[in-house]
């Protein structure tokens, strides 16, 4: 269940960045997930939400998209798109790489009500 | 409204394993981290290295496990300092966790310090604590199924170490299965063959923590 350390996380970071634009609630948290972290988008949901309770985020609906992998061969310097546990280069076969895209838990951006709606002291 | 960002979100534990490893740079130890699922001979493993590597090359260990100080107190008699970090119901040590166990300790009488994981082959995997290599066991009990059930610890091993091996006569486990998986997952970590208990292949384990950390300090990264 490390879903909820990312989950702890992604709550700090959302109400930091409304408090920042003196938003109001938060209505969406949107991440983008690498298909090569291990993490459950149905855990993670969950986990976010025991996490948001009782802040400007309870409620919040996370909209996670996950990012397709990809990967740079380091004998042959060949880009490829990995597949779930097979990291083999097309080009040479070896599987020694450099992941380039897959790994990322990115917040991408908060959908919060306008400061003039904020209820909240 | 609508707020546009681009923010890491492991980027707290990213910032503090890189700091751990800028505090490791300084000294001109090898921080290996361990990661294995539980009973693969992680503690057993380090409990034969460090007398073998001996005085001259003095080890620390710092211990991830959810309760007990068990671990700590196998390796503690041969080693510099061992701490115990307790993550409770945590499945893994975090980089915060390891920074503030490292603010303990003595790095400038150290060749090596060993992080032992908490027994897990998944959640491990996520979180960079600051090492310099990953070591990743794989016991003969377990199966010779583990690597391409769990890839992704596989795929970010610097050694993959088959443990236990004095039992592969007694188990049904293919090491040329092993071998064939990791061909897709990762054909850039050395497969080496150790057993604990007899003291087989802990040479060659040795020769590769020398190598590895020979190229580091000469290297100057």
């Amino acid at each position: 269940m490390h879903e909820m350390a990312i989950a702890w996380q992604i709550v700090e970071q959302s109400l930091r960045i409304a408090a920042e634009h003196g938003a109001g609630r938060i209505l969406e948290v949107r991440i983008e997930v690498g298909a090569m972290r291990s993490v459950v988008p149905e855990a993670l949901e969950m986990a976010f939400t025991v996490c948001s309770e009782g802040t400007a985020a309870e409620g919040a609906r996370l909209h996670v998209t996950t990012v397709t992998p990809r990967a740079r061969c380091n004998p042959c310097g060949r880009e490829f798109e990995p597949q779930y546990g097979f990291f083999a280069c097309p080009g040479c076969g070896q599987a020694d790489v450099e992941i380039l895209a897959g790994q990322e838990i990115l917040l991408k951006g908060l959908e919060c009500r306008s400061p003039q709606e904020a209820v909240d002291p | 409204m609508r707020i546009e960002v681009v923010e890491n979100v492991l980027k707290a534990n990213d910032a503090v394993a890189a700091a751990n490893r800028r505090l490791l740079e300084r000294y001109g130890l090898l921080a290996v981290n361990l990661m294995s699922s539980p009973g693969s001979g992680k503690t057993a493993l380090l409990e034969r290295t460090i007398p073998m590597l001996g005085p001259a090359e003095p080890c620390s260990v710092m211990v991830g496990d959810l309760q007990t100080t068990r671990d700590a107190e196998r390796v503690g008699p041969y080693t510099v300092q061992a701490t115990q970090i307790n993550t409770g119901t945590g499945c893994h040590l975090s980089a915060a966790q390891v920074a503030e166990a490292l603010a303990r300790m003595e790095l400038d009488r150290l060749a090596y310090l060993f992080i032992e994981n908490v027994g897990n082959m998944v959640c491990p995997a996520e979180f960079d604590l600051g090492e310099h290599v990953r070591a990743v066991l794989l016991s003969v009990p377990e199966g010779d199924d583990k690597v391409a059930k769990y890839p992704t610890l596989f795929q970010k091993a610097d050694v993959i170490l088959l443990t236990k091996v004095d039992l592969l006569g007694v188990l049904d486990f293919s090491i040329d299965r092993v071998r064939e998986d990791l061909a897709r997952v990762n054909t850039r970590a050395p497969l080496l063959r150790v057993a604990s208990r007899t003291g087989e292949g802990l040479g060659d384990w040795l020769d590769w923590l020398r190598r590895t950390r020979a190229a580091r300090v000469a290297g100057g990264s």
